[in-house]
C-alpha cells in the first residue's frame, strides 16, 4: 500500500528545536505533508488505487472468488459485439440523459426566476426548494417513490393510471422524475448567478424599449450563460452515472423488462449479481471514456453559446 | 475494536486509519467489550422465521453465557446479493443460511470452512448420508441441510372451495391445471395463479415432467431453446386470457411472500416451497393449504424433495467453535427443534424428525403432512446446480418480462435466454 510513501519521521513536530532554520525548507515540506496526508492517503488508497486495480481488472475474468485470470481485450469485445442487453442499458441511459437534464435545468431556472424577485419569504423558498437535493439521493425517498408510483399508490389513486413503475414505458419516467425533483443544487448556482446581472443591464434593455421576454432573452440567457453550461456539464454527468434512483424504484432489477436497467445498474448487475467483475470493471472505464469525450464535446460547443463578460471588454 | 489506549493516540488513530483502508480489518467474529464472543448469523426467510429464529438464538444464548449472535435477515433476492459482497470482501459471516445453489460456488471460492474441522463440536451422525452429502464438494462437508422442502401449489383455500373448481389433487397435469386456473379466473374474476414463466422452480418441474432437468451432469444446459420457448409459450397463453397474473403483478416478485400477487391478495393460488409457504397464513386471511405440484402428461411427477437450505461456517471465522456449536445447536437440540419447527423444512436430525413430527402445529404439520403424503411417489433430486445457475435465476425473469410485456415472443426470448445461459456456464 502507498501509505508508506508518507514521510513518516516529519509526524512529529520538533517543538522545541530552533535549529530548523538549519532546513527550513525542509521543515516546511514536511508541515505541508502533514496537513497533506489525509487527502493523499484518501486520494491514493481510496481513488487511485481502486482505479488502477479497476483497469487491471477489466481485461480479466474475475468472479470474486476466484484469482482473476488475464483474458485481454475479451470483456471488451463481449461488451460491443455479444451483450444486447449492454446496448439496451446505453441507450435506456441515454434517453433518460436526455430527458431528465433539461426538465431538471428548466425547472431550477423558472424557479430561480421566481425567486429572483421575490420580497418576502425567499430565504424560506429557497430551502424548501433546495431541501430534496438533500433528501433526494437517500435510499429511503427512493423507495418512498417506488410505494407512491406503484400499483394501489397515491399517483394511481390520484390518476388512475395504475403503476408507473410497473409499465415498461412510464418506468424511466418516474425514475427521471426522482432525479428532476432535486432540481435544488442547479436552481441555488442559478440565482446567484442571476444576481450577478447587473440591473443597469436591464434597465438600458427597459429605455431601448425591450418587453420582459427581450431582456430575458437578450439580456438574462447571455449573462447567464456561463453559470447555465456550468450546470448543464455538472448535472449531464451526474445523469450518466444515476444509480440510486433506478435501483430503488425497480428493486434492484432494472425492470419492468429492463426498461430502467440504465448502465451502472447493469454495470452493477454483472458485478454483483453475477460476479463478472471483469466484465463490470471494462463497463466502468467505458463509461469513464463515454463521460469524458461528452464532456469535451459540451465544451467545444460551449465556445459559440457561452458569453463571458470579459470578452466584451476586449 | 479493542481500546489501547494506553498506546497514545496517535497509535490509535493510526490504527483506525489503516483500519477505514484495509478492507478486510476486523473481519467476523471480532470480541467486544465484556469479553463475549460475537457471532453473525444471517439468514433469508419471513417474519414468521425470524420470529421462531430470534427465539431460538435468545435460549443459545443463555446456554453459552460467553456467546452473543447477532441476527439479521432479509428476503431471498436482498440476502443473495449482500450475502454475495459480504463474501468476497473477505467479510462473511460466522453463521450463514445457504442455498443449494451457492453451495458450489462458495465453497470453491474458500468462503465456506472445511466443517470436519469442527467435527466434534457439530455433530451430523443422526442425518441421512443421503442428504447430508449434498452439502459436499468435492469430497469435503462445507454446509449442513437444514431441512428438506419441496416445490408446492399454494392456494387460498376459501377461494378455492367457494369458486367450485375442483380442489387440487395427486397426480393431476399440467393441463389440469391450466383448466384450475382458468376456471377459477372465470369464477372468481381474478387471475387462477400467479404467472409461473417467470420461476425458474416452476419451470424445472415442468421440465422434469417431461424426463429432462435445468443442467446436464457436466452443468451444461440440459433443454432446448424450443423446451423453454413450449413453456413460455403455455405461461404467456395463460396470462393473456387472465387466468394467471398480468405482468405488472408478475414483475414485483422477489423471492418474499409479501409480493407475491396471493400475498397482496390478487389471485387465487401460487407455486412456491412449502416451508417459506408459512409466510402466507399472515397475509391470506381465509387461510392457505398445500397441494401436489402437477405432474407430465404422462403422470412423470416433476416434483422433487430438495435439500430446503444449508447452514454454513465462513472460513474466515475469528471463533470456529462457538460458530460450530449454534450450528450445531440448531440443528440437533431438542428444544431448538420445537421452537423452530418446520420453518426451514422438515429437520435433518432423524431422532428430532421422529420425536418432533407428532408435536408439530398448525402450519408446520401441514408442511409434514404435504411431505408424507409425496413420500415415494417422487423422483431422485437433480445434483447442485453449477455456479452459474446464481446469475441465471434473474435472467431467466428478466427475459420472461419481455414476453409478459409482449416485447419478445416466447420463442425469441428463450432463444436469448439459451444463449446467455450458454455463456455464463462456459465462463
Amino acid at each position: 500500500m502507498t501509505t508508506t510513501d508518507i514521510p513518516a519521521p516529519t509526524a512529529r513536530p520538533p517543538r522545541s528545536a530552533p535549529a530548523s532554520e538549519r532546513r527550513p525548507a525542509r521543515e516546511r515540506e514536511g508541515a505541508a505533508w502533514v496537513f497533506l496526508s489525509p487527502w493523499v492517503l484518501g486520494a491514493s488508497v481510496l481513488t487511485l488505487l481502486p482505479m488502477a486495480v479497476s483497469l487491471y481488472l477489466s481485461f480479466t475474468d474475475y468472479d470474486l472468488f476466484n484469482a482473476p485470470r488475464w483474458v485481454g481485450l475479451r470483456n471488451y469485445t463481449q461488451m460491443f459485439t455479444e451483450d444486447p442487453r449492454y446496448w439496451r442499458s446505453v441507450l435506456t441511459t441515454l434517453t433518460y440523459v436526455v430527458v431528465a437534464v433539461p426538465l431538471q435545468l428548466a425547472l431550477a431556472l423558472v424557479v430561480a426566476l421566481a425567486l429572483k424577485n421575490m420580497k418576502r419569504g425567499k430565504g424560506f423558498y429557497r430551502s424548501a426548494f433546495y431541501a430534496p437535493s438533500l433528501l433526494g439521493a437517500s435510499m429511503s425517498i427512493a423507495l418512498v417513490w417506488r410505494a407512491v408510483f406503484n400499483d394501489g399508490g397515491t399517483v394511481d389513486n390520484l390518476l388512475g393510471t395504475g403503476g408507473w413503475v410497473n409499465k415498461p414505458g412510464w418506468a424511466l419516467l418516474a425514475v427521471a422524475l426522482l432525479t428532476v425533483w432535486q432540481f435544488g443544487a442547479p436552481m441555488v448556482i442559478f440565482l446567484a448567478g442571476l444576481q450577478q446581472i447587473p440591473a443597469e443591464l436591464y434597465e438600458a434593455a427597459a429605455v431601448d424599449g425591450a418587453g420582459k421576454w427581450r431582456q430575458f432573452v437578450s439580456v438574462t440567457v447571455p449573462m447567464l450563460s456561463p453559470v447555465l453550461f456550468f450546470n448543464l456539464v455538472l448535472q449531464t454527468i451526474q445523469a450518466f452515472q444515476v444509480f440510486t434512483p433506478a435501483f430503488a424504484v425497480s428493486a434492484g432489477k432494472g425492470g419492468p423488462a429492463d426498461s430502467t436497467l440504465v448502465y451502472t445498474l447493469y454495470l452493477y448487475d454483472r458485478g454483483f449479481v453475477a460476479s463478472h467483475m471483469g466484465y463490470a470493471s471494462a463497463m466502468a472505464w467505458v463509461l469513464l471514456l463515454v463521460i469524458g469525450v461528452v464532456t469535451a464535446v459540451l465544451f467545444r460547443t460551449s465556445r459559440s453559446w457561452v458569453f463571458y463578460a470579459s470578452e466584451g471588454d476586449r | 475494536m479493542p481500546g489501547h489506549r494506553t498506546k497514545g493516540f496517535c497509535a490509535a488513530a493510526a490504527a483506525l486509519v489503516l483500519c477505514a483502508v484495509s478492507a478486510g480489518c476486523g473481519g467476523s467474529g471480532e470480541s467486544v467489550g465484556g469479553g463475549k464472543v460475537v457471532l453473525r448469523y444471517t439468514w433469508w426467510g419471513n417474519p414468521d422465521r425470524a420470529a421462531r429464529t430470534e427465539q431460538a438464538v435468545a435460549l443459545f444464548e443463555k446456554q453459552h453465557p460467553n456467546v452473543r449472535v447477532q441476527t439479521s435477515f432479509s428476503g431471498y433476492d436482498a440476502y443473495k446479493q449482500k450475502l454475495a459482497i459480504q463474501a468476497t470482501g473477505g467479510d462473511a459471516p460466522d453463521v450463514m443460511q445457504l442455498d443449494y445453489r451457492q453451495i458450489d460456488q462458495y465453497a470453491s471460492g474458500h468462503v465456506l470452512l472445511d466443517l470436519g474441522k469442527v467435527k466434534d463440536v457439530l455433530r451430523t451422525g443422526e442425518i441421512d448420508p443421503g442428504l447430508l452429502a449434498t452439502g459436499r464438494v468435492d469430497g469435503t462437508q462445507y454446509a449442513i441441510p437444514q431441512g428438506r422442502g419441496t416445490e408446492t401449489v399454494v392456494y387460498d383455500v376459501k377461494a378455492w372451495q367457494a369458486s367450485g373448481v375442483p380442489l387440487p389433487r395427486q397426480g393431476w397435469t399440467w393441463n389440469d391445471w391450466a383448466d384450475a386456473v382458468r376456471a377459477l379466473a372465470k369464477k372468481t374474476g381474478k387471475p387462477g395463479a400467479t404467472d409461473p414463466g417467470q420461476s425458474e422452480d416452476a419451470f424445472e418441474v415442468w421440465l422434469r415432467g417431461q424426463d429432462k432437468s435445468l443442467y446436464t451432469k457436466a452443468g451444461g444446459l440440459g433443454f432446448t431453446a424450443g423446451d423453454l420457448a413450449r413453456w413460455w409459450t403455455f405461461t404467456d397463453r395463460l396470462r393473456r386470457e387472465g387466468a394467471v397474473s398480468p405482468a405488472e403483478q408478475t414483475t414485483q416478485l422477489d423471492g418474499s411472500v409479501e409480493n407475491t400477487p396471493l400475498g397482496r391478495g390478487k389471485a387465487t393460488a401460487d407455486f412456491n416451497w412449502d416451508a417459506p409457504s408459512s409466510g402466507y397464513r399472515a397475509l391470506v386471511p381465509t387461510g392457505v393449504a398445500l397441494a401436489p405440484m402437477p405432474s407430465g402428461e404422462d403422470g412423470t411427477p416433476g416434483q422433487y424433495f430438495k435439500p430446503s437450505m444449508f447452514l454454513g461456517v465462513g472460513a474466515h471465522t475469528g471463533h470456529p467453535k462457538e460458530a460450530a456449536a449454534l450450528v450445531d445447536f440448531l440443528l440437533n437440540d431438542d428444544q431448538a427443534a420445537k421452537i423452530l419447527g418446520a420453518t426451514r423444512g422438515i429437520p435433518v436430525n432423524e431422532t428430532i424428525r421422529k420425536d418432533t413430527a407428532a408435536q408439530l402445529k398448525d402450519f408446520d404439520r401441514t408442511v409434514a403432512d404435504h411431505q408424507a403424503s409425496l413420500e415415494g411417489t417422487l423422483k431422485d433430486p437433480p445434483q447442485a446446480p453449477p455456479s452459474g445457475d446464481n446469475a441465471l435465476q434473474t435472467t431467466f425473469q428478466r427475459d420472461y418480462d419481455q414476453v409478459s410485456y409482449e416485447r419478445m415472443s416466447p420463442r425469441e426470448a428463450a432463444e436469448n435466454y439459451v444463449t446467455e445461459a450458454k455463456a455464463e456456464l462456459r465462463s
